[in-house]
């Protein structure tokens, strides 16, 4: 992407992932991010680890006789005391079925907005996923919610679908004509655009988490080791070291191969597809693009299948982890 | 599927003028800016629109094409979520076409490898299948044709019903009996299964069967209009809203004969619909002019999806409406009524114009197929 001039807004970018939560900023011609993992852990008070967290500057709350730690520390302390990290959305928006996940949320945002709070109301563009495909989950309540916290925090809100965030994110040079996919914690959000115009947006279910819950209760591993496994060494070279890693291959075709059929499906059944005068770009972002030879296996299973579209190239986004985020800047940049 | 290119010479200008534009965000503020949707609508005038028939629901077709138009900004998100193309809502992953094949054949009946056994003795010829248009989704406008069957369409044959009890069985037997004559003499279905589940074939594959009158369905790959020559119809002995509608082997023969014709055909899962769903009265431009199956077809009973879900496209593609009355006798709002409506919402809001206005518009569309369909011979009413 070619260097960015200056500007003097003061517009800020959020990504509200399953799995972390990103705020993208301006700092001169660069853009600077922050992230905290989106979960929490209840851990059983004493006096002496509340002075502890205290003193370490550990983000957490007291609540009904317990210390809840969130964001980044929240995993570090589940690895300690082996307690449950638990996380305050599912499936790309507000877990309904945790009753902290509201009081959660708010806790981490507020928390890392803290340090970006002025007098002036600034403008954040947050993201939400797209409608997942062949379903109507309602998505009114999770971003609504947002809204009113960022609001509550002296921002002004607005909301931008993840996989345009990708397209204004790395497709500049496409003219923001182009798919762009996040592959997140709960969900894979796909945009397909044109000329920055969002054309198609959905989202499947299957997503990094799909692929750690199932690798565990194939392995009798925990989620929470695999996804380190995950992290850590697993690649796409057509040789497994060990079970585990042979286990994660076959997951992640499988998520690889629901999301070709889905993208392929919806573009299919589009009557209203533009005819582009040449072939667009392709570009995969999030977590759980990083393994490396991802984007090769993504690209072999794609070929495989008779796609509808012309594609020049799949590319995966220059920072993975932080382009939603980035996108989601340029929009309120743009919106300024 | 038919392409609308969206690369008129105003966008082709806009995007050359964003090359130039070096800074992202300007630039990306330039195509915001630029693509927004035009304010003006855009009007049919009526007698142009009478005037030449597919011309017309060809630019119509374009207008709608032109349809996902940008937003603007990220606070209308909401309206950025109208762009998204309806065929998404459509379910992922379908029950895959099973495969069943023929086990055994003499002059009264087959066997299929399913446990599925056909009786043969009632079956007559009607006239044979004819190619029938296949229209596009956005437009109306014929964009192919077809020549075997694409789906099925479930019936009951409304017929008197005796108690489903061993008191009654000779009674049962006379009724089924008649009934057979009945439907054979009139060529009704291709398919009726009696209240014990035997399976008795009617009216030849090969042929179409008198089953769907005027009706409309649509798929991923367009619109068929006059369902008799691309559906097979299946009938129920039963009537719709009698206790215990069907009997548990009616649901077991109507399963593998599903089966059966969905992997003779490749038929998809998204086309085996009811008669409600698909029965149209031009008269008044609403739908459910038949309504067995309205409510409670077994969907599931059959290895098909909630089809009840699916929009339907009588009235996304053509504006028919409902009643309230219809609303009473499907006992529970399908979820496709309300997509369509929704997608109907979106189109005209799309054109600039009053959802009836745009709704008139797509009435006109479906008079001028039922003339031309008329006029090429096929059966516009039958």
């Amino acid at each position: 992407m070619s260097q960015i001039h200056s500007h003097t807004s003061q517009a800020l970018g959020l990504d509200v992932g399953t799995s972390r939560i990103v705020i993208a900023r301006r700092a001169d011609d660069d853009f600077r991010y922050e992230s905290q993992l989106n979960a929490f852990v209840a851990i059983p008070y004493s006096k002496i680890t509340e002075g502890v967290l205290q003193r370490e500057k550990v983000p957490h709350t007291i609540r009904e006789g317990q210390i809840v730690v969130h964001g980044n520390e929240s995993e570090k302390f589940a690895g300690l005391l082996e307690a449950e990290m638990r996380r305050p959305m599912t499936a790309g928006v507000l877990d309904a079925k945790e009753p902290d996940s509201l009081s959660m949320i708010r806790e981490i945002l507020t928390t890392m907005f803290q340090s970006h709070r002025g007098d002036q109301k600034k403008k954040v563009c947050f993201t939400v996923p797209a409608p997942p495909l062949g379903a109507e989950g309602s998505l009114t309540y999770h971003e609504a919610t947002l809204r009113q916290i960022l609001t509550e925090l002296n921002y002004e809100p607005a909301s931008i679908n993840e996989g345009l965030a990708i397209v204004y994110s790395e497709l500049e040079s496409s003219n923001y004509t182009g798919i762009g996919i996040s592959l997140g914690g709960g969900l894979c959000n796909v945009c397909l655009a044109y000329l920055s115009v969002p054309i198609i947006s959905f989202s499947i279910p299957k997503a990094g988490d799909y692929i750690d819950t199932n690798a565990a209760s194939v392995t009798g591993e925990r989620a929470n080791r695999i996804r380190l496994t995950k992290e850590d060494s697993f690649h796409f070279n057509g040789f497994f070291a060990d079970k585990v890693h042979q286990v994660l291959g076959v997951y992640y075709d499988d998520m690889i191969r629901s999301l070709v059929t889905a993208l392929k499906e919806a573009f299919t059944r589009t009557s209203s597809l533009p005819k582009f005068n040449r072939p667009i770009p392709m570009v995969l972002s999030g977590g759980t693009a990083l393994p490396p030879g991802f984007r090769d296996r993504f690209e072999k299973l794609l070929w495989e299948q008779d796609f509808p579209i012309t594609v020049s190239d799949i590319r995966l986004a220059q920072n993975p982890l932080h382009s939603t985020a980035k996108g989601a800047l340029v929009c309120a940049l743009s919106d300024s | 599927m038919a392409r609308i290119s969206i690369l008129e010479p105003p966008a082709i200008a806009v995007e050359q003028k964003a090359v130039q534009i070096t800074d992202p965000v300007e630039r990306l503020r330039f195509l915001r800016q630029e693509m927004r949707p035009h304010p003006k609508p855009r009007l049919i005038p009526k007698v142009a629109m009478r005037r030449n028939t597919w011309l017309m629901a060809a630019g119509l077709m374009a207008l709608i094409g032109l349809a996902p138009l940008p937003t603007g900004t990220a606070e209308t998100l909401a309206k950025e979520r109208q762009l998204i193309v309806p065929e998404t809502a459509r379910p992922v992953s379908k029950p895959a076409v099973p495969r069943v094949w023929l086990v055994e054949k003499s002059d009264a009946l087959e066997v299929y490898s399913n446990g599925l056994r056909v009786d043969l003795t009632f079956t007559v010829f009607n006239h044979p299948r004819r190619p029938f248009p296949v229209f596009s989704l956005s437009g109306g406008v014929p964009q192919g044709e077809g020549n075997a069957p694409v789906g099925i369409v479930f019936h009951t044959t409304e017929s008197l019903l005796a108690p489903f009890d061993e008191e009654s069985n000779r009674r049962l037997r006379t009724i089924g009996r008649g009934l057979i004559e009945v439907v054979r003499h009139d060529r009704s279905y291709h398919y009726l299964i009696d209240r014990f589940g035997r399976v008795y074939r009617v009216v030849q594959e090969s042929d179409a069967a008198n089953h769907s009158g005027t009706s409309v369905w649509g798929d991923s790959r367009g619109v068929y209009v006059n369902l008799n020559d691309s559906f097979l119809g299946v009938s129920f002995e039963g009537q719709t809203g009698q206790v215990d509608e069907i009997t548990p082997a009616q649901i077991q023969a109507g399963h593998v004969l599903t089966e059966m014709l969905r992997s003779r055909y490749n038929i998809a899962a998204e086309d085996c619909v009811t008669h409600a769903q698909v029965s149209v009265n031009p008269q008044n431009m609403r739908i459910g002019e038949h309504t067995d199956w309205a409510g409670k077809f077994p969907f599931a009973q059959m290895g098909l999806p909630d089809n009840y879900s699916l929009p339907l496209a009588s009235l996304y593609v053509f504006g028919f409406d409902y009643d309230s009355l219809f609303l009473k006798v499907t006992g529970g709002r399908w979820r496709g009524l309300d997509t369509a409506e929704l997608w109907l919402g979106r189109q005209a809001a799309a054109e600039g114009l009053e959802t009836r206005r745009y709704r008139a518009i797509l009435h006109h569309r479906f008079r001028d197929i039922e003339t031309a369909l008329r006029e090429k011979g096929g059966e516009a009413n039958p």
